[in-house]
């Protein structure tokens, strides 16, 4: 494994400047930018820009990370308008001059940080976990699941809560109780879970105030997606998923 | 460079401890390339409203053979047929669309049933609106029966 | 208003479903013969006679067709007109929009079957 930097792909440190949004409520009524110019290794991420500026640079700067390999959803940021994990953007997409700014569509706490409990709320109005009638005693044994039956759902439980999602559909921004597509690929997940029987409690919150049918298929959801989760294939099988549902339950009598 | 997205997106349903700036958009968040064809897909929406009140004066225009020759030629009239090509385009466009992102749309299974895998489904929408065109060119275009 | 939306929103959606496929499955062939070749005189002669549109429209499969070419673009093209609406101008108006659009659609859609009723 060469370490030359050329290896590394493309050998020079260059001069790049960065366009930041800066918000401090105690100190300002609305965001706004501040550029910093800072050499930047070849090889650089967004988030290693950021982290460079927050070490040598402004150590204001307030932004958050954390596994830097894509995995936790940490970083989620708006990079030049794309919602984008930082620690997975290569500055070598980028021209000379690069905007970092909060996630699109959340109340911003500070700078780069955006205000999570919103998603929180709706995420947890799904129920994100097994529900069943009666638990099985444990004696019973484990839930059995097949290969196929873990197909059926796998894609959508790969889920990291980064919120790019969030950022980038036009219904979010525009429809304040929409549940929004990584809740509603989350409550998907487990509708289609072969362990599960809360399917029609679910399918009473996917019809409520916070709709599924509000979704108006624009894909971006899935366009920004860093894990292939692909929420829009989730959200319009809930969709499918509801109206039969809502069908069935005027010929099948619910029990509580 | 950032304009407010409504104020109310994504707030928690308990303040948090401290001021927040209201949620923000990128300026050009609707003039990108992906959210215009979004808005031009769902402008369709006016043109597909249109279509279907004209077709409406089209069953209507049944009624007789005055009023049917007098609405063939109002439509051989240049706003009419401008219209009307738009239409074309527009259920076109929709149709390219939504063959694409439907059969991403169907649930893994539907009780027993699963649907077919999505290549063969792609397939199947073409072969239909292809079958169903050229059903309809034939008989609206005089050819058969 | 939101409420009742709400809950009508199955079968908004399920007609609005129809619309946007059996809609856009129909609408070339529609348009090409009818609205297009035929006021422009590329049709063979007769082809869309009084007699022969008649004949066509009346037939029980023409009366489905005709009534599904009129009703179905009307519910996909509210349904997405007022997407539209919401993008551009917010959720406020959606309860007044969406009420206004829906019944354009099932005016629309009575108005069709009593034409095809009528043929």
């Amino acid at each position: 494994m060469a370490d030359s930097p050329e290896a590394r792909g493309g050998g020079e440190m260059r001069k790049r400047t960065f366009v930041i949004t800066r918000f401090d409520p105690d100190k300002d009524q609305v965001p706004k930018t501040q550029t910093y110019e800072i050499p930047c290794r070849p090889e650089w991420k967004v988030l290693d820009a950021l982290n460079f500026i927050k070490d040598e640079v402004d150590p204001t700067l307030s932004h958050r990370w954390s596994c830097r390999m894509a995995v936790c959803g940490s970083c989620g940021m708006n990079v030049n308008g794309e919602p984008k994990l930082t620690c997975k953007t290569s500055l070598a997409d980028y021209g000379d001059t690069v905007e970092v700014a909060p996630l699109s569509n959340f109340p911003i706490i500070r700078d780069l940080v955006i205000e999570m409990d919103g998603f929180m709320d709706k995420f947890k109005a799904v129920k994100p976990w097994v529900i069943v009638a009666k638990e099985k005693a444990a004696e019973e044994g484990t839930y059995r699941q097949s290969p196929e039956q873990l197909a059926v759902f796998k894609q959508f439980s790969m889920c990291i809560n980064c919120m790019l999602c969030y950022a980038a559909c036009p219904v979010v921004a525009k429809e304040p109780d929409f549940l929004g597509p990584a809740a509603i690929a989350l409550g998907h997940r487990y509708n289609m879970d072969s362990r599960d029987e809360g399917a029609a409690e679910r399918n009473e919150v996917f019809r409520g105030e916070g709709t599924v049918f509000h979704c108006s298929y624009a894909n971006e959801c899935s366009e920004v997606c860093p894990k292939n989760v692909d929420p829009a294939a989730a959200i319009n099988q809930a969709k499918l998923n509801a109206v039969i549902d809502w069908a069935t339950s005027f010929v099948v009598k619910r029990g509580k | 460079m950032a304009r407010f997205a409504d104020p109310h997106a994504m707030q928690p349903s308990t303040p948090g401890r401290t001021r927040t700036a209201p949620p923000q958009l990128p300026d050009d968040f609707w003039s990108r390339p992906r959210m215009r064809t979004y808005l031009l897909f769902d402008a369709t929406g006016i043109v597909y409203l249109l279509v279907g009140l004209v077709a409406l004066r089209v069953a209507w225009a049944l009624k007789s053979a005055e009023a049917w020759n007098a609405l063939l030629t109002s439509f051989a009239n240049p706003g009419y047929l401008l219209f009307h090509l738009i239409a074309l385009v527009s259920a076109i466009f929709v149709g390219v669309r939504f063959f694409r992102l439907f059969p991403k749309a169907q649930p893994a299974r539907i009780g027993p049933a699963k649907p077919p895998p999505r290549p063969v489904l792609h397939a199947m929408l073409y072969a239909a609106w292809i079958g169903i065109t050229v059903v309809l060119l034939a008989i609206l275009g005089g050819v058969w029966p | 208003m939101r409420n009742l939306l709400l809950r009508l929103e199955p079968i908004i959606w399920l007609l609005f479903g129809a619309g946007i496929m059996v809609g856009t499955l129909l609408l070339p062939g529609y348009l090409l013969t009818v609205t297009l070749a035929g006021p422009l005189g590329l049709l063979p002669d007769g082809a869309l006679s009084f007699e022969r549109a008649h004949t066509i429209a009346s037939n029980p499969i023409g009366r489905v067709v005709l009534l599904a070419i009129i009703a179905l673009p009307l519910w996909k093209g509210a349904h997405h007109t007022r997407a539209l609406a919401v993008d551009t101008l917010g959720h406020h108006s959606d309860g007044l929009v969406a009420s206004l659009l829906y019944a354009i659609a099932a005016v629309g859609s009575v108005l069709g079957i009593l034409a095809v009723l009528a043929l």
